[in-house]
């Protein structure tokens, strides 16, 4: 007998090949698919991938200020330190005419970023515009522009605010990045440590990382046995458990910053119990607030229930029968968490850990109302850069080394654990 | 549900056109603004037009709608260092000869801006683009039942922890902690901006003065702080907002001191946004709301200066001026005689070297 295998495509009823017909169908599947997430996707673009985008372009970008004096900028390179003392003549020329026919808003943000490069140009170039408008009016040309400068003010015979000029001729610069790690450029544009007596982000750096790498432990340490309990009690009294942790998490954040305040205060509530008590004398009353202390017993308080629900959450899934199991196998109870139950946590405690922790290092207003000394946090300097200095430059920088420590940590994670354990339930 | 729906929009459509044309003002919320509402809004030919928002000051939220081209706050209540830089970068918009025009001049013909300079002001380019709002003040205070003997009356008995132990309520940043430590150091208040400004070493000197009491301070944050520091004995004395010292005394019955030596007084000033909505509207409220009678209508509510000088005389003829048949001038922070030992603070100098004080005084608060 013979079999014909037929070497014909197969049709469909409407004479098109099956291959092609069922490819189509599957595109059109597709396109729905994405069509369906497209929105999300928008969403995540425009709120998430440009500002991040945008920030991190804002810490290199100077273009502002070279739009503004590219002459005088140009001019500013060719001058040899060594020989001169003071730029040479069309630096000033330039710088003269940049000034006089200049836009004024466009000199004022400039002038907003030189003051970022030394404190003093604001005024200086706000008098000395006024005054070289006066001499352009009288249709006066000036001799010698350097010596109408100095006249104007003897600041512009000064070589220092000159060399400031090396941290703003580039269109892209790391001048910002260096700023936050307390570094500026000397006048060869080298990077050198900034005035000792306003060194303070590397300090600030160092307290953020380590209130929050406590606050974290704290958490884990705090939170564990309550997630551990709400998972394992019986339904009435958990649920009630459970009000107790989410109430004040419902609770103003300022309203539970204050109530420390009350509590933890040298004549507050905790001081006055433990006088009462005779533990502490009336005269050696505990500082527990306006310090670090009271940062980390505030910060951890806040932050305990995302510590707990991820936690919680993973627990709840855990057989109950794996710990009996392992203790009927012999294991003591010691061992039997430490072996059984403690690495089925390890999802939990990574998500709770992570989101405490990121949350954590970008905290400012709880730290500042109760921290005092040590309550400036490096998310403190990018609100008041945000906000006061509108050095948006330095606050991209800040914040463009903060995602970099998120990513670096990240990183870690996923060596160490693996990225794929986090699990929020 | 799909009713309650429609009557929502059915609403915001009705009021939607109305809402547009209101002006809407930025300020600090709380009490300040409250004052700002009863003295300026409700004052207001249409008290309807005016909406107030809070916002928590600095000009970082102005220049992202200036810049985005989306401006919803037509007038903004500034700190005059502020007011200074937004002119500057034209997030304000430069008024100056609507403001000749349209002010109100002062009783004796004198123009707004002269008025000001007679309150001890001096022109800065913020007088462009804004109106004065009231003088507020860094003000020492202290409650009286906390010293039983002697009571401090100087910034030196401020500075010195040996005469008056115990410990400081200060603020986290420099503004006006500097200016005060110099006049601890034997400056005279009206010459402290002068020598911060032309002395070189001017500033290492107010340093070494805050060190002496560095051990010994309480750093706050929150305007709110300072008064609980002082009511719950943390601290025996502190620098405050005289309007909060004022309503503790005016409305919770405090028996608060000040110590107006070395006050530092600052400026208010509301500025309209460079492509406000409401341009016009905005601009004829603001000269309302810069007037004498406007100014001192706002000390009724709040223990906060008129930056006209025109403004105080009408409160002193009209005293009670304060709540409840209350005399407002003892809280009242310009009044001649304190403006004698008092620093007006000097805006173009902060916001020239404001952010590397900052810096240095958060080293400083830090180490």
């Amino acid at each position: 007998m013979e079999v014909t295998i037929s070497t014909a495509e197969l049709l469909t009823t409407d004479g098109i090949p099956l291959k092609q017909s069922l490819r189509k169908a599957e595109r059109r599947n597709k396109l729905r698919a994405f069509l369906l997430v497209f929105p999300l996707l928008l969403f995540i673009i425009v709120t998430f991938v440009m500002p991040i985008g945008d920030m991190l372009l804002r810490s290199v970008d100077d273009s502002q200020i070279n739009s503004v004096f590219p002459n005088t900028f140009e001019e500013y390179k060719n001058w040899d330190k060594g020989a001169d003392e003071l730029p040479p003549e069309e630096v000033y020329k330039s710088l003269f005419f940049e000034l006089a026919n200049g836009d004024k808003r466009q000199i004022g943000k400039a002038l907003t970023r030189m003051n970022y490069a030394k404190s003093g140009w604001k005024s200086l170039i706000k008098k000395t515009t006024r005054e070289i408008k006066k001499i352009v009016k009288k249709g006066e040309e000036p001799v010698s522009y350097k010596d109408t400068f100095i006249k104007i003010n003897k600041f512009w015979g000064d070589p220092t605010y000159w060399y400031s000029f090396n941290q703003m001729v580039n269109d892209r610069s790391s001048i910002y990045y260096w700023n936050a790690l307390d570094r500026t450029f000397d006048e060869d544009g080298d990077v050198v440590l900034q005035d000792e007596k306003r060194r303070m982000y590397i300090k600030t750096w160092l307290r953020t990382f380590k209130v929050s790498v406590y606050v974290t432990i704290f958490c884990l340490i705090l939170g564990f046995p309550v997630a551990h309990l709400l998972a394992n009690l019986p339904l009435r009294y958990s649920n009630l458990l459970m009000i107790f942790v989410l109430l004040p998490f419902w609770t103003s954040l300022l309203v539970r910053t204050t109530a420390w305040i009350v509590m933890l205060q040298q004549n507050g509530v905790i001081n006055g119990i433990l006088v009462w008590l005779g533990v502490i004398s009336d005269d050696g009353r505990i500082q527990m607030v306006y310090n670090e202390a009271g940062t980390l017993i505030a910060m951890t308080q806040i932050l305990l229930p995302f510590m707990i629900l991820p936690l919680y959450s993973v627990m709840r899934v855990i057989p109950k029968s794996h710990m009996r199991a392992a203790q009927n196998l012999g294991a003591k109870p010691a061992m039997a968490f430490w072996r059984v139950y403690l690495p089925q946590t390890i999802p939990g405690i990574s998500a709770g850990g992570l989101l405490v922790f990121v949350l954590a290092i970008g905290y400012f207003i709880t730290p500042e109302l109760v921290g005092g000394k040590d309550g400036k946090l490096i998310g403190s300097w990018i609100a008041y850069h945000l906000k006061t200095t509108l050095n948006w430059g330095l606050c991209a920088a800040l914040g463009g080394i903060l995602l970099g420590i998120m990513l670096i940590f990240y990183w870690l994670y996923n060596k160490i654990v693996g990225i794929d354990n986090i699990k929020l339930g | 549900m799909s009713k309650f729906l429609k009557a929502f929009l059915f609403v915001s459509l009705v009021f939607a056109p109305f809402a547009a044309s209101a002006v809407t003002v930025a300020s600090w919320g709380g009490a300040y603004t409250e004052s700002q509402q009863k003295a300026y809004a409700d004052t207001y030919s249409d008290p309807s037009s005016i909406v107030f928002e809070n916002y928590n000051g600095g000009l970082g939220e102005v220049r992202a709608q200036v810049e985005s081209g989306s401006v919803t706050w037509d007038l903004v209540d500034v700190l005059p260092s502020d007011a200074i830089t937004g002119c500057d970068e034209g997030l304000f918009e430069d008024i100056s000869s609507e403001i000749a025009e349209l002010s109100t001049p002062g009783p004796d013909g004198e123009s707004m801006l002269e008025d000001m300079e007679n309150n001890g002001l001096e022109y800065h380019s913020g007088w462009d683009c804004c109106v004065p709002q009231i003088f507020w003040t860094y003000v020492v205070f202290y409650d009286p039942d906390a010293f039983p003997g002697e009571k401090p009356d100087s910034m030196a008995d401020f500075f010195d922890t040996e005469k008056f132990p115990g410990k400081r309520g200060i603020h986290t940043w420099a503004t006006g902690v500097i200016e005060k430590a110099m006049v601890a150091d034997g400056v005279s208040p009206n010459a402290v901006p002068t020598v911060l400004a032309n002395q070189t070493g001017a500033i290492d000197r107010a340093f070494e003065v805050m060190d002496r009491i560095k051990d010994d301070v309480v750093f706050w944050s929150a305007g709110s702080q300072p008064l609980e520091l002082v009511k719950s004995g943390e601290v025996i004395m502190a620098i405050a907002y005289n309007g909060r010292v004022g309503a503790a005394n005016l409305a919770e019955g405090e028996n608060f001191e000040y110590i107006w030596e070395g006050q530092v007084l600052d400026q208010e000033y509301l500025c309209l946004t460079a492509g406000a909505p409401n341009r016009d509207a905005a601009i004829d409220f603001m000269m309302h709301a810069s007037t004498p009678e406007a100014q001192a209508e706002q000390a009724k509510y709040i223990t906060y200066g008129p930056m006209r000088a025109s403004g105080i005389p009408i409160i002193e003829n009209n005293e009670p001026w304060g709540p409840g048949g209350v005399d407002i001038m003892p809280h009242m922070p310009n009044t001649p005689e304190r403006l004698k030992v008092s620093i007006v603070s000097d805006p173009q100098w902060w916001s020239d070297y404001g952010a590397e004080i900052d810096e240095r005084y958060a080293a400083w608060m830090g180490n």
